[in-house]
């Protein structure tokens, strides 16, 4: 792990799906290198291969050509076990819909990827109680995920995907389900988080919420068109 | 992730699909119940035989038979009797004093088993006898005495034991004691020409007859006193004698012209030609007795080794006698053979339960695969790798065999304890000792708790796999 300009760095990435026999890609020969403690927001229309883009730079899914970068190593060649410590240990998804396991508390759903880190009880507590307070869920803490309304479950989720203390947030639409005030909530506390140094890709819709971000990349048909900041 | 995390996860996924989880755990619970139940009957049933040989002390026993090809223990027990021709050598005192000059021999029972006597009478009630058992009283053979004494020693005439179902018959039920000290009737079959026998004299024949003959020849009958109840369990519709009394209803008395009787004849016979006119000369015959024990031999005989571990070479050792001899070993270890088949196939009926069971699970477990896909991505997302998705649901269908078999012993377990009671009570009813018939051993619920466990692991390996090659970006956008 050299002392890296980047902390991400994709090389010519391209990401192929295969449609009955014709092939069709997602992602199109993409370079992107992003500097550790930036804010990307990734824009671009629907379908275009923004959360493929996300996907991939968070370790879900893999590149058919090209190498992801991060922190120097190259992600797209672990195996399975790696890779999904990689995403437990560097990564926190934040989702559109949440994501959360409806019927467990608050504090369940926060302890979830530090079952996978092989936390003792104690410390998952701790640190899940922190997490939540962190969001300014601590009073919730014992709450059924499916008894909060909308902006409270994001907030979870966000909790969720600090639990691990990752270096990288990717946030897939974090507002897509919410109204302008609850969206504009989050994108404040994602904001926060940025500043104490995680880096942090948001895929949105909302120019505004983009405007917020130190850089734009534009996204269509697979491939980076526009960069601004 | 540490494994009480997996059993947590899991059974609260368990929980979570309650009715499922309950109905797929009843489908194991039947399989696991009929497997416990079938295998207690068998495990049980043979250690009841187990101690029941031990009780009988039949493993320090050797048969012995006047049929030399003899190789079955119980065969030759009741092999005696009846003509002895082919292959076959006369069980006599000589052959028994040999016997017990055999090396790790203790003593020898002579067996006398007779069907002369026809029918048993009390209070005129007349019964059927089956068969008539004589041995002696030495200890070898044993008996579960229900009530009075066994036949022993000093014993010599006049006395019988009987099998409880002649009490009962007799109206002794629940009190054989009442019984103990009556006299009873013993019933000879007709020609019967032992001790007691009214014998005629011959006919006096004016040429060719056979003087013994008479055909009004009518049943002698007995009297003896009872002086003790036997269980039935091993042998029913006997009565048993002391074999000196056998002895004697054994022989055979019959009026013969011995050379004293001859001289006598041939004197009168001279006298009557020396004198003119009619001479009607008196015939001389002798009541001659004669033991046909002694001339047949014994029915069989029973050895006593020092050890169980030498009946067998004593077997052979008396083999060497000209006799046939078995130990018990090899029947006993047959009967448990057929004890073990009848437990496998019992065994593999609860089986193919467990394995409709096993059915369940699987189906249980894709349905919640489909249903929990969108929280397998998650789980994914946040770290999970292929394999800790595939332990988890391989746990939790363990956990659902394993459910499935604490209930199913437990059940079974219920029902066992249930049918002891009724059977116990039912053999109390008829005076035997109750017994644990059916028996629960530790290594038999815990074998089919793990084996309920062991399938429901398989049941879930595949569904799991299933789950692990689950595509997370796929599973994710799931609905
Ligand atoms: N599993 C798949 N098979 C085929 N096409 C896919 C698959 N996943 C995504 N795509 C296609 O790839 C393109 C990019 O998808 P995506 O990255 O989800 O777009 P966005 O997030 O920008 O809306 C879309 O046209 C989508 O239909
Ligand atoms: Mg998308």
């Amino acid at each position: 792990m050299a002392d890296a300009e980047y902390v991400i760095e994709l090389t010519n990435v391209t990401r192929t799906y295969k449609l009955g026999g014709e092939t069709f890609n997602a992602l199109d020969n993409v370079s992107l290198s992003v500097k550790p403690g930036e804010f990307i927001a990734i824009i671009g229309p629907s379908g275009s291969g923004k959360s493929t883009l996300a996907n991939i730079i968070g370790g879900l899914d893999r590149p058919d050509n090209g190498t992801v970068l991060v922190d120097g190593n190259d992600i797209s060649k672990l195996h399975d076990g790696q890779l999904s410590a990689y995403r437990n240990h560097h990564i926190g998804f934040v989702f559109q819909s949440f994501n959360l396991q409806g019927n467990n508390t608050t504090m369940e759903n926060v302890m979830l990827p530090l079952v996978f880190a092989k936390l003792s009880r104690k410390e998952r507590n701790a640190r899940a109680i922190e997490c939540l307070q962190s969001v300014g869920l601590g009073d919730r803490l014992k709450h059924k995920t499916n008894q909060l309304s909308g902006g409270q479950r994001q907030r979870v989720a966000i909790a969720r995907a600090l639990a691990v203390k990752p270096s990288i947030i990717v946030a897939d639409e974090p507002t897509g389900n919410l109204d302008s005030a609850r969206g504009q909530e989050i994108m404040s506390l994602l904001h926060k988080l940025n500043k104490e140094g995680i880096t942090l890709l948001i895929i949105t819709h909302d120019q505004s919420l983009a405007n917020q971000a130190h850089r734009i990349v534009e996204i269509r048909d697979g491939k980076l068109t526009g960069r601004r900041g | 992730m540490r494994f009480s995390d997996y059993v947590l996860i899991a059974l609260r996924n368990i929980w979570r699909a309650k009715l499922r989880s309950a109905l797929t755990i009843f489908a194991v619970v039947i399989g696991a119940m009929s497997v416990t139940i079938m295998l207690a009957l068998v495990t049980g049933a043979k250690s009841f035989f187990l101690s029941q040989v031990e009780a009988n002390g039949t493993l320090q026993q050797v048969a012995i038979s006047p049929q030399q090809d003899i190789t079955n223990f119980n065969d030759a027990q009741h092999s005696g009797g009846g003509n002895c021709s082919a292959n076959c050598v006369k069980l006599t005192d000589d052959i028994a004093g040999k016997i017990r000059a055999v090396p790790h021999v203790v003593g020898v029972t002579r067996v006398a088993n007779q069907g002369m006597l026809a029918a048993i009478g009390y209070n005129g009630q007349l019964l059927t006898l089956n068969q008539t058992n004589a041995y002696d009283a030495n200890g070898i053979i044993v008996n579960n005495v229900l009530a009075g004494r066994d036949l022993n020693a000093s014993d010599a005439t006049g006395v019988i034991t009987m099998t409880s179902d002649y009490a009962d018959k007799f109206g002794f039920k629940g009190n054989y004691q009442g019984i103990i000290g009556k006299t009873v009737k013993l019933q000879t079959q007709n020609f019967y020409r032992g001790v007691g026998a009214t014998v005629q004299p011959p006919q006096q024949c004016d040429g060719p007859c056979n003087p013994n003959n008479h055909p009004d020849d009518q049943p002698t009958t007995l009297t003896a006193q009872v002086v003790g109840i036997i269980d039935t369990s091993n042998e029913s519709k006997s009565i048993r004698v002391p074999l000196e009394w056998m002895r004697q209803m054994q022989e055979n008395q019959m009026y013969q012209m011995t050379a004293a009787d001859q001289a006598a004849n041939e004197a009168e016979q001279t006298k009557c030609q020396r004198q003119p006119g009619p001479c009607n000369p008196t015939q001389h015959f002798s009541l001659i007795v004669t033991d046909m024990l002694a001339q047949n031999g014994y029915s069989s005989m029973i050895a006593k080794v020092d050890n169980s571990k030498n009946a067998a070479s004593a077997a052979t050792a008396i083999k060497k006698l000209g006799v046939g001899a078995a130990d018990a070993s090899a029947s006993v270890k047959q009967q448990l053979t057929v004890f073990n088949i009848v437990g496998l196939v019992l065994g593999g009926i609860g089986g193919i339960a467990l394995a409709v069971a096993a059915v369940g699970v699987v189906n249980t477990m894709v349905m919640a695969i489909l249903e929990r896909t969108r929280e397998i991505g998650v789980m994914r997302a946040v770290g999970a790798k292929r394999s800790t998705v595939r332990s988890l649901f391989t746990i939790e269908a363990s956990l659902l065999g394993f459910w499935g078999g604490v209930i199913g012993v437990l059940a079974g377990f219920g029902l066992t304890r249930i049918a002891n009671i009724l059977v116990n009570k039912q053999l109390a009813s008829q005076s035997v000792k109750a017994h644990n018939i059916i028996g629960l051993p530790l290594w038999l619920i815990l074998a089919v708790i793990g084996i309920a466990t062991l399938i429901g692991m398989l049941a879930g390996l595949y569904p799991a796999a299933r789950a692990a090659k689950l595509d997370p970006v796929e599973a994710l956008r799931y609905e």
